[in-house]
C-alpha cells in the first residue's frame, strides 16, 4: 500500500512527534544534573547538588508520604470500585444501556479538572469538611475511576463468562465463584488498573490543589517552588516524580501483558 | 453499584451544586442565598471577561485543530503503515501521558524561556544576538505546551475507531476503482469520524479548561478564563459564585461551538 519514499516520510513524522513528546522530559532530567543554576546551554559539568537541595527541603518528606498515601488509596478504592462498575456494566444485557453507562462513567475525564476541583471544594465546604488530605483523596479516586473502568472494560470484553456459569451450576456460591474463578483470572488486569490509578494520583495536581488546603503532595510542592522562580532543585524533584511514574506505569504495563495471555491458560486448564 | 453511588455523590451532586452556586451572591467572604442572574449579567457586560473568553476559545480551537490532524496521521500510520510495530508505537505515545503534567509544562518554560534552552543554544551557536522574546509568555507557548499534553489523549479514540477499518474494506474499495484520496474521503474519514469527534471534544474542552499552562508559560498577557476562575476560588478577593458562573459560561460556549464545528465537519465529509 505504501511505497518506499512515503515510508521514509512517515518515519520522519513519527520520530518528530516522539521527539516533541519526550524532549521536554529529557531536558528536565538532563538539567537536574547540570552544574549551573541557570537553565541554559552550554552545560559545563555534572553534579548531584540539586538532588541534595531537593532532599534538604523540609517539606519533601511530608509531601512524599502524602503523595504515596493518596496513590495507595486511589489504587485500592478506585481499583475496587472501577472493577465492580465494569462488572456491573457487563451484566447489563441491553447494549444501549451498557454503552450509556460506560459513556457516563467517562464524564469526569472530559470535564476540565479545574471544574471538578472547584465543584468538589464547594461540596466539601457546604458539608463543613475543611480542606484536607481526606478531601483530596475523594477527588483522586474520582479522577482515577474513568481510567480504571476503561481498562477493566477492555479486559472484561474478552472474559469468558460461561466458566462462571459452570461454577455456579456446580454449586459454588457467588462469593466462592468470585474468589476461586473470577478474581484469579482478572487479577493481573485489576493490578494493572490499580497501578494506573496510583500513577494518575501521584501526578494529580489541579483537583488536589483546590482541596488539600495547606498540606503538601509532590506536585503541590513542585508548583509552590515553580511560582517562586527559577530553582534547579525543581528539576531534581521533577526527575524523582518522573522516575516513580515510570516505575508504576511499567509494572502496570507488564501486568497488562500477563492479563492478555491469561484466557488461553484458562482454556487449557478447563480441558484437564 | 457502589461506583455509581460514588459518581452521583462526588460528581453529580457537586456539579449541580456548582451550577446553583453560580446564581448566588458573594458578600465579603460569605455566600448569600439570593437567586439572581447578576453574575451572568456581570460577565455579559464586562469587556475584560469577554476578551478572556474569546482568547480561551481561540486557544482551545487552535490547539484542537493542531492536535486532531496530528493524532489522525499518527493513528493512520500505526494502522496501515507500521502495522507490525503499531502496538509498540501506541504504547510509546500513551506512555507520555504519565510523564508528569506539571513537569512537562515546566519543561516547556525551561525550553522556551528568555534565557532558556532554545535561546541560549541559538546564542551559543551565534545564530542570534538577542534572545527571541516571543517564544515564551504568549499564546504560542500555551498552544505548543497544550498540544504536547493533549496529543496522546486524542490518539486514543481515533486509533480505536480506525481499528474497525479492515484491509478488506480498503481492498474492496480499491477493486472498485477508488483512488487514494477518494479512498481516504469515502472510507477512512467517515469510519474514523466518531473517534475524530471524541478527540476534538477532548482537546477543545481540556485546552479551554486548563489554567496551569497559561499561568506558567502564557505570561500576564496570555491569561485564560481558567486563571480567573481559579482566582475566584483560591486568590485574594475570591468570589465563588462569580467563579462558578464563569466556569459554566465557558463550558456552555465550548459545547455550543463544539456542536457547530462537528456539524460542519460532517457536512464537509458527507460531500
Amino acid at each position: 500500500m505504501v511505497s518506499g519514499g512515503r515510508n521514509v516520510l512517515a518515519t520522519v513524522y513519527l520520530v518528530a512527534v516522539l521527539f516533541y513528546l519526550y524532549a521536554p522530559v529529557a531536558v528536565i532530567v538532563l538539567f537536574s544534573f547540570a552544574d549551573l543554576p541557570r537553565l541554559s546551554m552550554p552545560i559545563e559539568g555534572l553534579t548531584l547538588h540539586w538532588y541534595g537541595d531537593a532532599f534538604a527541603n523540609p517539606l519533601l518528606t511530608t509531601a512524599l508520604w502524602n503523595s504515596l498515601a493518596l496513590a495507595l488509596i486511589s489504587a485500592l478504592v478506585a481499583g475496587g470500585l472501577g472493577t465492580a462498575f465494569a462488572f456491573g456494566a457487563m451484566k447489563v444485557r441491553r447494549t444501549r444501556v451498557r454503552g450509556a453507562l460506560l459513556a457516563a462513567s467517562l464524564l469526569p475525564a472530559i470535564v476540565p479538572l479545574l471544574v471538578i476541583g472547584i465543584a468538589l471544594a464547594m461540596l466539601f465546604n457546604a458539608l463543613g469538611l475543611s480542606q484536607s488530605l481526606r478531601n483530596a483523596a475523594f477527588g483522586h479516586v474520582l479522577v482515577c475511576l474513568p481510567f480504571v473502568i476503561l481498562t477493566m472494560n477492555a479486559r472484561l470484553e474478552t472474559f469468558d463468562f460461561t466458566i462462571l456459569e459452570s461454577a455456579r451450576d456446580l454449586g459454588a456460591s457467588p462469593f466462592r465463584a468470585f474468589r476461586d474463578i473470577t478474581f484469579p483470572l482478572i487479577r493481573p488486569s485489576v493490578l494493572g488498573a490499580a497501578l494506573l490509578a496510583a500513577a494518575l494520583s501521584l501526578d494529580e495536581f489541579v483537583v488536589t490543589w483546590f482541596n488539600i488546603g495547606s498540606h503538601q503532595t509532590l506536585p503541590v510542592l513542585v508548583w509552590g517552588l515553580m511560582r517562586q522562580g527559577i530553582n534547579p532543585s525543581i528539576n531534581a524533584l521533577a526527575s524523582l516524580l518522573l522516575f516513580a511514574l515510570i516505575c508504576l506505569v511499567t509494572v502496570s504495563g507488564l501486568s497488562g501483558c500477563r492479563a492478555r495471555s491469561a484466557p488461553t491458560v484458562s482454556k487449557q486448564e478447563r480441558m484437564h | 453499584m457502589p461506583a455509581g453511588g460514588y459518581y452521583a455523590l462526588l460528581f453529580g451532586v457537586p456539579m449541580v451544586g456548582l451550577f446553583v452556586l453560580s446564581f448566588l451572591r458573594a458578600q465579603g467572604f460569605e455566600v448569600v442565598v439570593d437567586f439572581s442572574f447578576a453574575n451572568y449579567e456581570k460577565i455579559a457586560t464586562s469587556p475584560l471577561y469577554q476578551k478572556l473568553l474569546v482568547r480561551t476559545i481561540r486557544v482551545g480551537i487552535v490547539t484542537a485543530a493542531i492536535v486532531v490532524p496530528m493524532a489522525f496521521a499518527l493513528s493512520y500510520l500505526m494502522r496501515f503503515v507500521f502495522e507490525r510495530r503499531g502496538q509498540l508505537i501506541l504504547q510509546l505515545i500513551l506512555l507520555s501521558l504519565f510523564s508528569g503534567y506539571l513537569v512537562r509544562i515546566y519543561a516547556w518554560r525551561t525550553i522556551l524561556g528568555k534565557q532558556g534552552l532554545l535561546n541560549s543554544t541559538l546564542q551559543w551557536l551565534g545564530l542570534i544576538d538577542e534572545p527571541l522574546a516571543f517564544l515564551i509568555y504568549s499564546d504560542y507557548a500555551t498552544i505548543i505546551t497544550l498540544t504536547g499534553i493533549l496529543l496522546p489523549l486524542a490518539v486514543l479514540p481515533i486509533h480505536s475507531a480506525m481499528a474497525n477499518i479492515t484491509r478488506a474494506h480498503i481492498e474492496a474499495a480499491r477493486d472498485l476503482g477508488s483512488r487514494r484520496l477518494h479512498l481516504i474521503r469515502t472510507i477512512l474519514v467517515p469510519m474514523a469520524l466518531p473517534g475524530v469527534r471524541a478527540a476534538f471534544a477532548f482537546a477543545f474542552l481540556l485546552a479551554a479548561g486548563d489554567f496551569v499552562t497559561p499561568a506558567l508559560v502564557g505570561g500576564t498577557g496570555g491569561l485564560m478564563i481558567g486563571n480567573v476562575v481559579a482566582d475566584q476560588f483560591k486568590g485574594i478577593g475570591a468570589n465563588w459564585p462569580l467563579g462558578a458562573a464563569l466556569a459554566f459560561v465557558t463550558l456552555a460556549c465550548v459545547l455550543v461551538l463544539y456542536v457547530v464545528i462537528v456539524r460542519a465537519i460532517r457536512r464537509v465529509t458527507m460531500w
